[in-house]
């Protein structure tokens, strides 16, 4: 048979030959192998991400350098691929800076900051750049101006795949009309399949960016796309924050230990994190020493009836000193120990130093560490008699199990406990909450086998719980960060410390949501609805990064109202267009009942179909996206609550706009027919009774508790009679536009005179089922034309 | 145009009126009438007769539906003052399919029922009895037959009638308006009510209205106004009692209550329709045990009417809940016929005589 090893032998070293293959593979030339990832996956998508790369870049430039965005983006054919031009009226970019920012991937001034920005990695328009240079070939164009240069600088880059540096092809200063700005023209394999998608991303944009100009021309539009700013309001600058505590990661911990100029574990807990003072500092701090040196187990003393030594036995331990010094110190720690309930081996030795320094005071005499240690040694053997611990623990088991527990499985478990400490490292009885757990959980495993008696789970939890609450966290100094940072297990150990601490949730500034008002602002501008609706929650948290979620609804109008509603999804104002089904947002929009909202559901789950509109934003430090292309928010139950929240807020007004128009609808209805109906009857009375017809304003105010203003004229006098048939109290503006002047005006009117026009305005409150009565004179004959306001139409009856 | 006739358009035009003075007030237009079921009746001590009690229900043009009332109210009002003013009748069926032809759509009655319901509302409202508004049903047929001799108030003049020697075997038919008949002479005993009209031709056939000096009145179902207008001015004006004997099964009890209770829907003419002194004969539950009659199980709806009359107010005495929940316990009816399994002559041999024994009646 032939071994394996010598045919690899005989073949001179396959390994060395695997090794000739094996290098290093730049950044670019793995995207390259994966623009999948980054959305560049097809002609079709690949442009609209390019398009969405640029223009992030442009909002996020435009905002940070507090200018109102104007942005244009054009897409034209040109021979077998598609020309992308994007410019904005950004700060620009320096000089030096082009190349890097076009031409590197992973280079931006964002990946370190803790701050809402739209882009993150610096990965998004040199990706477009290389994705433009592999399909077509040719150089990105830029043109950048700094405000106030003379000239704008001109740059053809590409990105070198194998360095992943930027190649500068030609470089040129060159006029340009705009006075500070960006430009950057891509050549690229493209197709405008997608353009649904682009035109949706524009049109989004606009929506969640009112305070932005942008204009999009491209080969399939007669008339370029434009979005007018909608409010001249920037949105609020944004603060840069310290990572919160419950945010990071060992890894970024590690780093952060590493960099830090602290030296202590509080230090550098107060100075690189947000939300931590001294206070919460201390509370990380003890939970560290915990995790760290373990607690240390504080004993009951012993009791009156005990026969214990421990004056005897600290007389014997001081050798040395003067039979009176000796005694007053051993009399004083014996009794000290009686007088507390419990000791931990730490407790023991801050006692006896303290009596030990007032013996020297009071005596003249050194007792030294020697004698310190000894008789800490002493009185400690005393107290952790195998009898006192079993008592103490059993005191403790007895406590925290069911009194159906038998006595002896108790005691038996305590003696077992009892063991574990005595025979553990060390005669400080130090131990962690995983090293106590490892204890009781074999202690228990002992007994149940001894005594048939089985020790549960939530027995054994209860039982750590009430001896660990009783176990002191020790005085030791803490590691050093130096320390801390070489020590991986520590550190993680911190890490735990700092989650398990109750922290304030980090500071809201570093967020810019649109606010409540602009995003309504923002769906008028875009959509021609009945009906408006948005809302902003507060902020919330999610590992560490903070998060506002604000939802918006438009419905009715022109909206389309075949199919399913639209779902808008922003992410720092930035529109997501694919993977609408990956979406958290989405699924959250689809779990919501919306038929007690008023809207249709099939099925009474999905999207809910109707004309109406649903946005959602999410804005964020770091919004988690199920991938590097970030089109779709991931499934964070945190995130998702707030999104419903949100939704439900807009949606409750949508349903009482809902509500009320269908009210008004059937009020609507209701008059019509009665319109039709009593004048009816009102002429057939007549007929019968053989009089004239009666006036039925009246009687229809009233059935509908409507607003009935009556106008009569009687001798010049013009009286105008305002009843409230309604069930509240109507405060309207009654205008009457008269064409002679009025005189003897009543009623605290104003009147003002327009081109041989009066107009004679009140405003009366009528109380349910009053009547305001409103006068005033004219001399001449006159003509009039009422205008009331105040009262929807649907309830106001005009009879004049 | 009779005073009578005066009165009923004069009844009509105030209804009119006051809902004309409503509008002209600024007031919305509204009718108020008896509740109309089963909860609303009383039995008025005074007369005996079941009438309706004191709670009311409005009809107001507030609703859609109130509006379309009134407004059907009015155009049959005008139909029927013109209809009185012209001296002449049409039939409730006509008013339904006429009111297809008003100027106004929405007056149109979406059924005759409806159309029924209106003209009972302004019988309640005017204090006008329909047949005072010339309004007929379709079919009246009901017919008598027995020792009485009467006039007629025909088209054609007055008619002096015998109903056993002037009539043939299908007897008199008793007119619309039994209030233009007058009783001349007669031999009468008793009058016997008869719900189906096999077991009246039976009676007929085998003599009984001879043989006894009955007065066999047919109710073919349940009976017509004019039907039991006839038999109360018969029992009041002659003084004889009034027997009732239909199928034996909870809608013939209904037959018997609206001749001697009166009905739900025309409570408020109870005093002038109801013959509070009428007794049942039977078919009683207890009969179809005694002579152990062929009969049906009760169905499902059977149950419902039988529990249903336990409570309502006409059947509440000894007698009939006694009756009702053995007819239940036993879960069965049998019509009048069903007698005829003991022979064509039971009926007559038999069974009545020994009822009409038991009652006091001969």
């Amino acid at each position: 048979m032939t071994s394996f090893q010598s045919t690899l032998g005989d073949d001179g070293g396959i390994a060395e030959e695997l090794a000739e293959n094996q290098r290093a593979i730049s950044i670019a030339e793995f995207f390259e192998k994966n623009k999948h990832m980054l959305g560049f996956d097809s002609g079709a998508r690949g442009l609209v991400t390019a398009v969405k790369e640029a223009v992030d870049n442009a909002l996020d430039a435009t905002e940070e350098a507090g200018i109102a965005p104007d942005i244009y983006v054009e897409i034209a054919e040109a021979g077998d691929y598609y020309r992308l031009v994007v410019e904005d009226n950004g700060p620009g970019i320096t000089k030096e800076q082009i190349p890097r920012v076009f031409g590197k991937l992973l280079y931006g001034s964002r990946f370190h900051a803790r701050e809402q920005s739209r882009g993150q990695q610096g990965i998004g328009i040199s990706a477009a750049v290389l994705y433009s240079q592999l399909t077509s070939g040719k150089p990105a164009k830029t043109t950048s101006r700094t405000r106030g240069s003379a000239d704008a600088q001109y740059f053809e880059l590409v990105v070198d795949t194998d360095t992943n540096e930027p190649e500068i092809r030609s470089e040129q200063p060159t006029s340009w009309d705009r006075p500070h700005g960006t430009r950057i023209e891509l050549e690229m394999e493209a197709n405008m399949r997608a353009r649904t998608q682009l035109h949706d991303y524009i049109k989004h944009t606009a929506v969640v960016n009112p305070h932005a100009r942008v204009e999009l021309r491209e080969p399939g539009l007669d008339e370029p796309l434009k979005f007018e700013r909608g409010t001249d309001r920037l949105p609020a600058e944004t603060e840069e924050i310290r990572p919160h505590p419950h945010g990071v990661e060992l890894g970024t911990l590690l780093k952060m230990l590493e960099a830090t100029e602290s030296y202590s574990v509080s230090g550098f807990l107060q100075s690189e994190f947000t939300r931590v003072g001294t206070k919460t500092a201390t509370k990380v701090c003890d939970r560290f020493r915990d995790r760290h040196h373990g607690r240390e187990m504080a004993w009951k003393t012993p009791e009156p009836g005990d026969d214990e030594g421990v004056e005897g036995e600290v007389v014997d331990a001081v050798a040395n000193k003067s039979a009176e010094a000796t005694d007053w110190f051993a009399a004083r720690v014996a009794g000290t120990v009686r007088d507390r309930e419990r000791l931990a081996h730490s407790d023991l030795v801050e006692l006896v130093g303290n009596l030990a320094d007032a013996t020297e005071a009071e005596f003249d005499e050194t007792f030294g560490d020697t004698v310190r240690g000894n008789a800490v040694d002493a009185a400690w053997a005393e107290l952790t008699r195998a009898d006192l611990l079993v008592r103490s623990l059993y005191e403790r088991i007895d406590d925290a199990t069911s009194t159906r527990k038998d006595d002896a499985t108790k005691r038996g478990l305590a003696e077992r406990l009892a063991d574990k400490f005595a025979e553990a490292d060390g005669h400080r009885h130090r131990v962690t909450r995983d090293g106590f757990t490892d204890y009781v959980d074999r202690s228990a495993d002992r007994v149940a086998e001894a005594t048939d008696a089985a020790f549960g789970d939530t027995a054994r939890e209860n039982v750590i719980e009430t001896c660990w609450s009783v176990m002191r966290t020790v005085p030791d100094d803490l590691p050093k960060v130096s320390v801390i940072a070489d020590d991986r297990d520590t550190a993680s150990e911190l890490l735990e410390a700092m989650r398990a601490t109750d922290i304030l949730a980090p500071p809201t500034d570093c967020l810019s949501p649109i606010t409540a008002d602009l995003v309504e602002a923002g769906l008028r501008k875009e959509f021609d609805a009945d009906f408006y609706a948005a809302a902003t929650r507060d902020a919330e948290v999610h590992g560490g990064d903070p998060f506002i979620v604000e939802a918006g609804i438009a419905y009715g109008g022109e909206m389309d109202s075949d199919g399913s509603v639209d779902v808008m999804r922003f992410a720092n104002r930035v529109p997501l267009v694919y993977q609408r089904g990956a979406c958290a947002i989405t699924d959250v929009v689809k779990r919501i009942g919306w038929r007690n909202y008023g809207l249709d559901q099939p099925g009474g789950s999905g999207l809910p179909s109707g004309p109406a509109v649903v946005m959602v934003h999410v804005a964020s430090t770091n919004v988690p996206f199920t991938s590097e292309s970030k089109d779709a928010v991931a499934n964070v139950p945190a995130i998702e609550d707030e999104v419903e929240l949100a939704i439900r807020e807009a949606a409750r007004e949508l349903k009482s706009y809902l509500n009320r128009r269908q009210s008004l609808e059937k009020r609507r209805r209701k008059q019509d027919v009665l319109g039709r109906i009593l004048p009816e009857m009102a002429d057939k009375l007549a007929a019968v009774t053989g009089h004239e017809r009666p006036n039925i304003d009246g009687a229809l105010g009233r059935i509908m508790n409507n607003v009935l203003v009556e106008r009569t004229v009687e001798d010049g006098t013009v009286t105008l009679a305002v009843r409230n048939h309604s069930e509240r109290k109507e405060t309207l503006d009654v205008t009457d536009i008269v064409t002679a002047e009025p005189t003897a005006v009543h009623n605290g009117a104003s009147v003002v005179d327009l081109d041989d026009e009066w107009f004679v305005q009140w405003s009366p409150s009528v109380s349910a089922g009053e009547t305001a009565t409103l006068t005033y004179e004219v001399s001449e004959e006159a003509t009039f034309d009422i205008d009331v306001e105040g009262v929807e139409n649907e309830k106001l009856t005009v009879d004049t | 145009m009779s005073s009578q006739d005066d009165r009923a358009r004069q009844q009509l035009i105030d209804l009119a009126a006051e809902f004309y003075d409503q509008f002209d007030r600024g007031k919305v237009p509204e009718m108020t009438l008896p509740t109309r079921t089963k909860s609303n009746i009383e039995y008025d001590e005074e007369s005996g007769v079941w009438v309706y009690g004191d709670r009311t229900s409005t009809r107001s043009a507030n609703s859609v539906r109130g509006a379309r009332k009134l407004l059907k109210a009015t155009y049959t009002i005008e139909f029927l003052a013109r209809q009185l003013e012209e001296g002449r009748s049409s039939t409730l069926r006509e008013l339904y399919y006429l009111s297809e032809s008003w100027d106004s759509d929405e007056a149109a009655f979406s059924d005759q029922d409806e159309s029924n319901q209106l003209i009972e509302d302004l019988e309640i409202v005017s204090e006008v009895t329909r047949e005072d508004f010339h309004m007929r049903p379709e079919e009246s047929g009901a017919t008598l037959m027995g020792p009485l001799e009467l006039r007629e108030q025909t088209r054609r003049g007055e008619r002096e009638i015998h109903c056993q020697k002037d009539v043939g075997e299908g007897g008199y038919q008793i007119p619309n308006n039994p209030d233009s008949i007058d009783f001349l002479d007669h031999d009468i005993e008793f009058i016997l009510c008869v719900e189906t009209g096999g077991m009246r031709d039976r009676l007929v056939e085998n003599g009984f209205d001879t043989d006894h000096n009955a007065l066999i009145v047919h109710l073919k179902g349940q009976p017509a106004r004019a039907t039991r207008r006839i038999t109360k001015r018969l029992h009041d004006e002659l003084d004889a009692p009034v027997v009732v004997f239909t199928d034996g099964d909870p809608w013939s009890y209904r037959i018997y209550g609206s001749v001697a209770y009166g009905s739900i829907k025309s409570a408020h003419l109870s005093e002038y329709l109801a013959t509070p002194e009428a007794d049942f004969i039977g078919i009683q539950p207890e009969d179809i045990v005694e002579y152990d009659l062929p009969t049906d199980p009760l169905a499902d709806s059977d149950v419902n009417a039988l529990e249903s009359e336990l409570d309502d107010p006409r059947f509440m005495t000894d007698y009939w809940q006694e009756q009702i929940e053995l007819q239940l316990d036993i879960g069965k009816k049998a019509e009048q016929q069903a007698l005829a399994s003991r022979g064509l002559d039971f009926v007559t041999d038999e069974y009545l005589p020994e009822r009409l024994g038991e009652m006091g009646v001969i």
